[in-house]
């Protein structure tokens, strides 16, 4: 059975597409903000040192180099908003728009707060965490303003997509929010060996940073879990719209623990760990994107069924 | 008005006491490495049962072994910092000079009684040539801190104390000066910029003016003790500290030397 189409604008989905790309960017410059050290680099906020464009030296490079993007991922995310209004028929999106544009004005506020209050530990956690949300804000317009979306036919999901996709994404979530603590509470060099934790499998936790540190190596494992499941889910449905995108969320993966072995073993260089920051924003997005998808795509069995049942004219 | 002047008088009076008393280098004493300032009331009257006294400590703050060769900071993130150092900022993790260590905090850790008033003298801490000067600030509590920008770039002052409240300050102009006192003794408070991230100092705040930063030839010298009891702690930014038992009696000067190997 097909979905009746939605007109929209393809523009308007190009649109979303880059401010997509724009917030992936933003997010990476903003880990180099807090990998260089240069959250504080800019004591003032809105402005930086009493002016709109200082010399841009040093951790200043950084900050008002965050906030510049940041500014400009701000008035992507306001023409989407104003233009999905003007545009969109459906009110969920014209909701999801909204809230992605609230979002991101909340973002600025917090990052006006960390830089006030001198980068108190919740704020850098939440203003980390609300990134990662509006990322998957921007992810669901963006797929709910594309041709599939409005197109494509429903088909029963026979082997548990849903339920994979699903928990993929809130546990490659659940492991985002654990990493942000992790990273601005300064555990990051807490365990300083790889794969080992102070050459055990289990380590003491007697230190401050351990458990939090540890928490987010078994929080990785789950994630590759999940994602394995994903895969292997994907293939016995041989749908490459689901198979492509779960490889994609497996290589991921593999690079994400690499990278934050790297990060470990480095002493958290810059490269290494704001790399390990935007990569798991992507797996996040790709593993969101699929459970979007599935859920767009497919109906559970027993849905499947009644709607055969009824087709067939027998009312249970 | 009235009150400017008298306190203008009073940090005079106090600045003519300290040069008649000792009790620590003023911040222009070094011509290479402006030492760090001490209050200068090493002879000021007593409050609370606080008492100074004659006798005096001096001695030497000795290093023994390898010196780490001094690295070359590269200045490039800010051009204007780069163009005042072409080869790079040379930082050795020590200074050392005639087998003395420089740079080391000699204050009286115990043995004191009583509360003693701080100084109205301003201690300075410059940024200078993309560095701070001097890199060891010395100051009592309450005594001001005038923080001051002496380069044609921005800086931010960002001290991290467990104790005081924490502060960060920007400077975008030359000659901006910002001043702030700290109200609770706490040692060795590091101070950095988050702009020039090479740039780092300590501050340390004292209840009481018994203290003092080594030379360069690791020699100190902390005047106006009362006779007592007491220990002594040189703290080494790298090297940590060492402690030392002195009984002193009044009028006494007497020799105390630390040894630190590396």
């Amino acid at each position: 059975m097909s979905m009746q189409p939605v007109a929209v604008n393809p523009w308007r989905h190009r649109w979303c597409l880059l401010t997509l790309a724009a917030t992936l960017a933003l997010i990476f410059i903003g880990g180099l903000v807090t990998s260089t050290g240069s959250g504080l680099a800019v004591p003032d906020w809105p402005l930086s040192y009493g002016m709109l464009m200082p010399p841009m030296v040093g951790g200043v490079f950084y900050e008002h180099g965050h906030r510049m993007a940041a500014a400009t991922v701000g008035l992507l995310t306001l023409v989407l908003a104003v233009w999905t209004t003007v545009d969109e028929r459906r009110r969920g999106v014209r909701g999801l728009a909204w809230g992605a544009l609230a979002a991101v004005a909340a973002q600025g506020l917090l990052g006006g707060l960390t830089v006030l209050y001198l980068l108190p530990p919740a704020i850098s956690v939440l203003h980390a965490c609300l990134a990662q949300t509006f990322f998957c804000l921007i992810v669901a317009l963006a797929y709910s303003t594309s041709r599939e979306w409005r197109t494509a036919g429903v088909t029963t999901d026979e082997v548990g997509l849903r339920g994979a996709a699903l928990v993929a994404a809130v546990v490659a979530y659940g492991q985002l929010i654990l990493g942000a603590v992790l990273r601005h509470t300064g555990a990051g060099l807490a365990i300083p060996d790889f794969p080992l934790a102070f050459g055990r499998l289990w380590p003491a936790f007697d230190r401050p940073g351990v458990a939090v540190h540890f928490a987010h190596r078994l929080g990785a494992l789950m994630v590759l879990g999940t994602v394995l499941w994903l895969l292997g889910r994907s293939w016995r449905s041989a749908d490459p719209r689901f198979q492509r995108p779960a490889a994609l969320a497996f290589a991921l993966v593999v690079a994400q623990i690499g990278l934050g072995a790297t990060t470990v073993l480095s002493g958290k260089a810059v490269l290494p760990t704001t790399a390990h920051v935007a990569v798991g924003a992507a797996l996040l997005g790709v593993v969101w994107f699929t459970a979007l998808r599935a859920f767009r795509l497919l109906r559970p069995p027993r849905e499947a069924h009644a709607v055969r049942m009824a087709a067939l004219g027998d009312p249970a | 008005m009235i009150t400017r002047n008298f306190l203008a008088l009073l940090a005079l009076c106090l600045l003519g006491v300290s040069v008649a008393c000792g009790g620590g280098e003023s911040p222009k004493s070094e011509a290479s490495a402006p030492a760090a300032a001490t209050t200068g009331a090493a002879a000021s009257t007593a409050a609370s049962g606080a008492s100074t006294g004659t006798a005096s400590v001096s001695g030497k703050v000795a290093f023994e072994g390898t010196v780490p060769p001094a690295e070359r900071v590269k200045l490039n993130a800010d051009p204007k910092c780069a163009a005042m150092h072409k080869e790079g900022l040379e930082r050795w993790q020590l200074r050392v000079k005639d087998g003395g260590l420089a740079d080391v905090l000699v204050y009286v850790k115990s043995g004191l009684h009583g509360t003693y008033p701080s100084s109205s003298e301003p201690v300075l801490l410059d940024q200078k040539g993309c560095d701070y000067w001097p890199h060891m600030v010395v100051k009592m509590v309450g005594q001001p801190l005038v923080i001051r920008n002496s380069d044609d770039t921005l800086h931010n002052i960002h001290p991290r104390p467990q104790v005081n409240p924490e502060f960060n300050i920007g400077q975008p102009h030359q000659g901006m000066e910002s001043k702030r006192t700290m109200e609770k003794p706490e040692i060795m408070i590091p101070v950095g910029c988050d702009v020039h991230p090479w740039m780092r100092a300590f501050i340390s705040v004292f209840d009481h003016p018994f203290f003092t930063v080594s030379k360069e030839d690791g020699t100190f010298e902390i005047k106006g003790l009362p006779a007592g009891e007491y220990e002594v702690e040189a703290y080494h930014g790298k090297l940590k500290t060492q402690d030392l038992k002195l009984t002193v009696k009044d009028g006494e000067a007497a020799k105390l030397n630390f040894s630190f190997k590396g």
